[in-house]
């Protein structure tokens, strides 16, 4: 820093770094790049195949976040309305049925979850591949939503233990209006959205999850005729896993690599894509945490 | 009873558990009808032998033949050829519980199977939680040290070294200047290596490695759950994140104040060493970072309740996907398939009940904590 | 050298927090930084002491960049002999070890007297209470925010003890806002204990308050050390912070000057008081008390408040006048509660939502005493207006008019887009103020309304509170300002809080 005399002293901006636009660059750079290529070195049907998974997976995910989001926000108010008036009986409830659920593993649930959705398609009540990522990104936010309840409660509690509630409801503010607008949406936007990309991230890790372990274990050639291909049933099909067995011979001949990027390429594909994409929503979800001093 | 904490928690395992007893009564009889019902449909259509549904094509004409006969029905082709899956499916799950000899539902000598298996699985999951709780600390104090200590990340470093070479040092320095200028370069390299492991579903890195390694023994089913799946990095980062809250308090002022020692550089007198950091502990005695660790220590207590249940999806995650024989997770997946719901809820229950099991330890073991520092626990 | 002198510049970003030329610290003499705070002055404090992160903020002190300025000997020696007394005693001390564990460590396992130190600190409590006090992990309520701070100053003196018993000790002393959370006996009792010390052996203290009052327990208590303190008062304005003496006369006339407000017509009892609230209010298994004499003597009265008139509601730190108006407020339930606002009844069965329908904002208003927690920090000034139930009464137009006769000429159309958390720590108290005042309520209760503002801000806001009430409406204040509002108040309007535990009538 230079001091150029009275007025003109100038210092050097520390810039807080904008570290999570930079990861989600980096991940669309990193997708893009894989596309191109698959593009080059992929079969077409392969490629096809691995372009419908990626949709897919990433449909599912996003309907999770706006399930996330629903389910999170109307259990967090609903808990805080039920506690200010008094309610006790059904806070009690609400909070005992919160934390069932809070201990059931997530891929437990889940495995229920599916094993409904065989039902359900069984007696023909969901027919087609949209109704089936639908019923199971609601199942997957049943076991997510419950993060993002904790932040925003967490974010009304802080408010609620300093003077700033009660200041503005003496002030005559309305309450609903005090949490929606003057917590929430002013000062725990960031908490909020940290919490969904995190959950994006999650969703993806247990749907590929879940497919893959149908594909593998669960799979007779009856129920999977109808099922909406995804990159964990995509991981789970025959091609994919013998291109992920020959990673290990990298141990024995690392020259191996040119082959594997070129004639391997179905699942080397898959599995950067997922691992890729966790990394990257954890990295985004850092550099969310630095910028805003979450 | 007066502990509202332990109460909830029996309660909740009480409930779940009746529940599941009504669902599994449940789940017994419409099955058996609707099997009848189906089969009366189908019949006429499997007793066509020249048709053969498994071979695509016979299916696609017999679709159209179908069409052609009830064109005013166009969805009773996709019906009935379901219904034909359905039963298919049923024959199969029957035909294998036969070639198994083992009866539908749950009966004493599956208890007896399904018990020791049951013990293995938790005393796993316990290693591998004691395991996680240590290496998600100690790599967030880890961290934490090192962003104190404002090193460049290695690639940068890297670099940085190598922009340096040419001018400082020259060439002539040979292999050691080069190892010098590498060695960042090769941590960058292993850096991703370690992400990638890191963060890779277990199965990926199974599959990887299956060539390899004998990927059936326990070592490398808790060295997999330990540390792939992302469950080590989430935790680590978690710890991380208290340490950081915690710096920010004004405590740690004060305790700078007290002149207790500030530096993080390695191994002087008034830094940290390495080995201190390994430590299960984590004491720090006459440094800040005592005071920080102890707090987020207190804090990552109750974090440890949700670390059961992603553990536990770890877990089944490994196991199912691994397709390992005679393993807890295993046997779900096979009931599963062979719609034997039964045992299904009942081991589904057995893996919320070890979690609740964990809920509980972890309650009272802050319970007593608190009660040492003189505060009650809050109610709910 | 007599006196250090420091060029500081302290920035977020490119956001410039302090930039002060000159300041002149003369060594080995106490210096008073008064002024508003949220301004800069514990920045300052902690800048030169050498505790700030430069990780956070960019900081060069004398054009040298925080990092070096650290490594200097002369901060070296500062922090090795001297001690930093903060703000906000709550968070500063850690909840997983004793308070005896807390005093002992570090440098301080080498001082010489602690016990001394701590009973003179604790007069009013047996050896026996002292002792359980220290075995003590620190939670929120316990110690109690003045008994924490008395605690960081006891660390504090024990230092200052260790430097006074060394020859090169070369210390500075920082005391931000040591008084904050004590009322007036143990704030007292602490500046006898600095200045004593003082006396002893001189070192240089730099002590940041913006409690007037101090001015008249030196003049009082300490006049012989007067040519060894200096009173610097930092303000801000529209061009930046200026550092400027203060003339500790200034006050001390101003203050001989004040009088009570007299109302000329007619006797308090002409009309019906606007507020009554019975004694005898029960609430965290303590019920409490008013009456016209201190400590809990003379009988019990209820509170009364009129039309255009104020009230002072004086009580020792902890007592409980905060949690008694929140009970008035609804914000807190209280057993026995017996009020009576204009023709309203109030009781312990009233339920939440009869406060939210017909008091909140409209007949009865609160102040609060920290504006940055009182105001979203994040909104902006136009926000803070919003949202309020003003039913039509008062068009945009004039809430602006009245925005900008408050503040002055700074409040030009760009003040309404600024961010509240920007503003300093006077201007957003007098937004707090203005926001309540603005509202059709009648009785207004102002907790600890002059809390940190420098003299100028207070004398515009005493003079804001005595319009209102000329204009009708009634005040019940808060204040550990004894000395202000004690001139400004007639007698017939103080009231005392005291509180007794539970009778065993009212305890089924």
């Amino acid at each position: 820093m230079r001091t150029v005399g009275v007025a003109g002293r100038v210092p050097v901006a520390s810039a807080p770094g904008r570290e999570d636009i930079r990861w989600f660059l980096l991940w669309v750079g990193g997708m893009a790049l894989l596309w191109l290529w698959d593009l080059l070195f992929l079969n077409r049907p392969a490629f096809l195949q691995i372009q419908e998974a990626f949709w897919n997976t990433l449909l599912g995910a996003a309907l999770v976040v706006v399930f996330t989001l629903l389910l999170g926000w109307s259990s967090a108010l609903g808990l805080y309305f039920l506690e200010s008036r008094q309610q006790r009986l059904p806070y009690l409830s609400l909070t005992f049925l919160l934390n069932l659920i809070r201990s059931v593993p997530q891929m437990v649930g889940i495995l229920a979850g599916y094993v409904v959705l065989t039902l359900l398609i069984e007696r023909e009540i969901i027919l087609s591949s949209g109704l089936h990522i639908l019923w199971m990104a609601f199942v997957i936010s049943l076991f997510t939503f419950l993060e993002l309840s904790d932040v925003i409660r967490e974010r009304i509690d802080f408010y609620r233990k300093s003077d700033f509630f009660d200041a503005m409801l003496c002030c005559g503010i309305r309450e609903g209006r005090i949490i929606n607008v003057d917590i929430l949406w002013k000062n725990g936007l960031s908490h909020i959205l940290h919490k969904l990309i995190a959950t994006f991230g999650m969703a993806i890790f247990l749907q590929c999850s879940i497919d893959f372990i149908i594909s593998v274990g669960l799979s007779t050639d009856v129920s999977l005729a109808n099922f909406p291909r995804t990159l964990g049933s995509l991981l789970a099909s025959l091609d994919s896993k013998q291109d992920i067995l020959a990673i290990s011979t990298l141990f024995s001949d690392v020259t191996y690599v040119g082959r594997l990027l070129t004639t391997h390429l179905q699942g080397v594909s898959v599995a950067f894509t997922i691992v890729y994409t966790l990394v990257c929503v954890y990295k985004i979800t850092n550099g969310l945490v630095k910028r805003y001093g979450l | 009873m007066k502990e509202r904490w332990l109460r909830d928690h029996l309660l909740s395992i009480f409930l779940v558990v009746s529940v599941f007893i009504v669902l599994a009564g449940l789940t017994e009889g419409p099955r058996d009808d609707a099997a009848v019902a189906r089969e009366q449909t189908v019949r006429p259509y499997l007793e066509l032998d020249f048709l053969d549904l498994g071979n695509p094509l016979h299916r696609a004409l017999f679709k159209e033949s179908l069409a052609l006969y009830y064109p005013r029905e166009p969805g009773r082709a996709d019906s009935i050829l379901r219904a034909i899956d359905a039963h298919h499916q049923e024959q199969f799950t029957t035909e294998a519980l036969k070639a198994g000899a083992q009866q539908r539902g749950f009966t004493v000598a599956k208890l007896k199977r399904l018990a020791p298996m049951y013990l293995q699985f938790a005393l796993v999951y316990a290693i591998v939680l004691a395991l996680i709780t240590y290496g998600a600390q100690t790599l967030g104090t880890y961290r934490f040290v090192r962003t104190k200590q404002r090193r460049l990340p290695p690639f940068a470093e890297f670099l940085r070294r190598l922009g340096g070479l040419g001018r400082e040092r020259g060439w002539r320095n040979g292999p050691r200047g080069l190892v010098e200028s590498l060695s960042p370069l090769i941590q960058s390299l292993a850096k991703v290596v370690a992400y990638a492991v890191l963060f890779a579903p277990a199965y990926v890195v199974a599959y990887s490695l299956k060539t390899r390694f004998e990927t059936e023994g326990y070592l490398f089913m808790v060295t997999l759950a330990v540390v792939s799946n992302g469950l080590l990095v989430t935790y680590a980062n978690k710890f991380y994140t208290f340490l950081v809250h915690e710096d920010r308090r004004g405590y740690v002022e004060t305790a700078r104040v007290k002149n207790l020692h500030a530096s993080y550089a390695w191994n002087t007198p008034e830094g940290i060493t390495p080995r201190s950091i390994l430590m299960p502990r984590k004491r720090f005695p006459g440094h800040l970072l005592d005071h920080i660790t102890m707090n987020a220590q207190f804090q990552y207590i109750l974090t440890v309740k949700e670390q059961a249940t992603f553990l536990i999806t770890g877990l089944v995650i490994i196991e199912m996907a691994l397709n390992i024989q005679g393993h807890f997770c295993y046997e779900l997946m096979q009931n599963i398939l062979y719609r034997d719901y039964e045992v299904v809820l009942a081991i589904i229950v057995a893996l919320f009940v070890l979690v609740k099991a964990t809920d509980i330890a972890v309650d009272a073991f802050f319970r007593h904590e608190s009660l040492r520092l003189g505060s009650r626990m809050g109610g709910a | 050298m007599t006196a250090y002198t420091f060029d500081i510049l302290i920035a977020r970003g490119r956001r410039i927090l302090v930039d002060m030329e000159g300041f002149r610290l003369p060594r080995n003499h106490i210096t008073f930084l008064l002024g508003e705070s949220g301004i800069g002055k514990s920045l300052t404090g902690k800048a030169l002491y050498g505790l700030l992160d430069p990780e956070q903020l960019n900081v060069v002190i004398n054009g040298k960049q925080y990092r070096s300025y650290r490594r200097d000997e002369l901060t070296r020696r500062f922090q090795r002999d001297g001690f930093f007394v903060f703000q906000e005693p709550s968070t500063h001390l850690n909840p997983l070890m004793t308070l005896e564990e807390q005093i002992l460590e570090g440098s301080l396992a080498r001082a010489a007297r602690p016990e001394t130190i701590l009973r003179e600190l604790w007069k009013d409590s047996t050896a026996g209470e002292l002792i359980e006090l220290l075995g003590v992990y620190p939670k929120p309520h316990r110690p109690s925010g003045g008994e924490k701070q008395r605690i960081l100053c006891a660390m504090a003196f024990m230092k200052m003890e260790m430097a006074a018993a060394e020859d090169g000790a070369d210390p500075l002393f920082v005391f931000d806002e040591p008084t904050g959370s004590l009322d007036n006996r143990y704030r007292d009792i602490v500046l006898e204990m600095l200045f004593t010390r003082f006396r002893r052996r001189p070192s240089t203290v730099l002590l940041i308050t913006h409690d007037y009052s101090m001015i008249s327990f030196v003049n009082r208590n300490f006049p012989d050390l007067a040519p060894r303190i200096d009173f610097q008062e930092l303000s801000l304005g529209p061009d930046g912070l200026h550092l400027k003496e203060f003339r500790p006369e200034t006050y001390s006339t101003w203050l001989s000057q004040q009088r009570p407000h007299r109302k000329e017509q007619g006797s308090p009892g002409a009309g019906p008081p606007l507020l009554r609230v019975e004694s005898g209010m029960e609430v965290f298994g303590r019920a409490l008390r008013f009456s016209r004499e201190p400590a809990g003597r003379g009988e019990e009265v209820p509170l009364i408040l009129h039309r255009a008139s104020l009230a002072y509601l004086k009580a020792p730190s902890g007592t409980g006048k905060t949690t008694m108006v929140k009970v008035l407020m609804g914000l807190l339930r209280g057993r026995n509660l017996s009020a009576r606002i204009g023709t309203m009844e109030l009781d312990e069965g009233t339920p939440r939502h009869f406060w939210r329908k017909h008091i909140w904002g409209r007949k009865m208003t609160m102040v609060f005493q920290h504006a940055d927690e009182a105001l979203n920090l994040r909104a902006k000034v136009r926000d803070v207006f919003s949202g309020l139930p003003l039913r039509g009464r008062i068009s945009r137009t004039a809430i602006e008019e009245e925005v900008r006769a408050f503040f002055g000429s700074g409040a030009g159309s760009a003040f309404f887009d600024r961010t509240v958390g920007t503003l300093s720590g006077g201007q957003k108290q007098r937004l707090n103020l203005l926001r309540s005042l603005l509202l059709g309520a009648d009785l207004i209760i102002l907790d600890e309304p002059l809390n940190g503002l420098d003299f100028a801000s207070m004398q515009r806001v005493l003079k804001l509170l005595q319009e209102r009430m000329e204009e009708g409406k009634a005040l019940l204040i808060i204040s550990h300002n004894e000395e202000i509002f004690d001139a400004l108040i007639a007698p017939e309007n103080v009231y005392y809080l005291s509180a007794g535990l539970l009778s065993s009538r009212s305890r089924s």
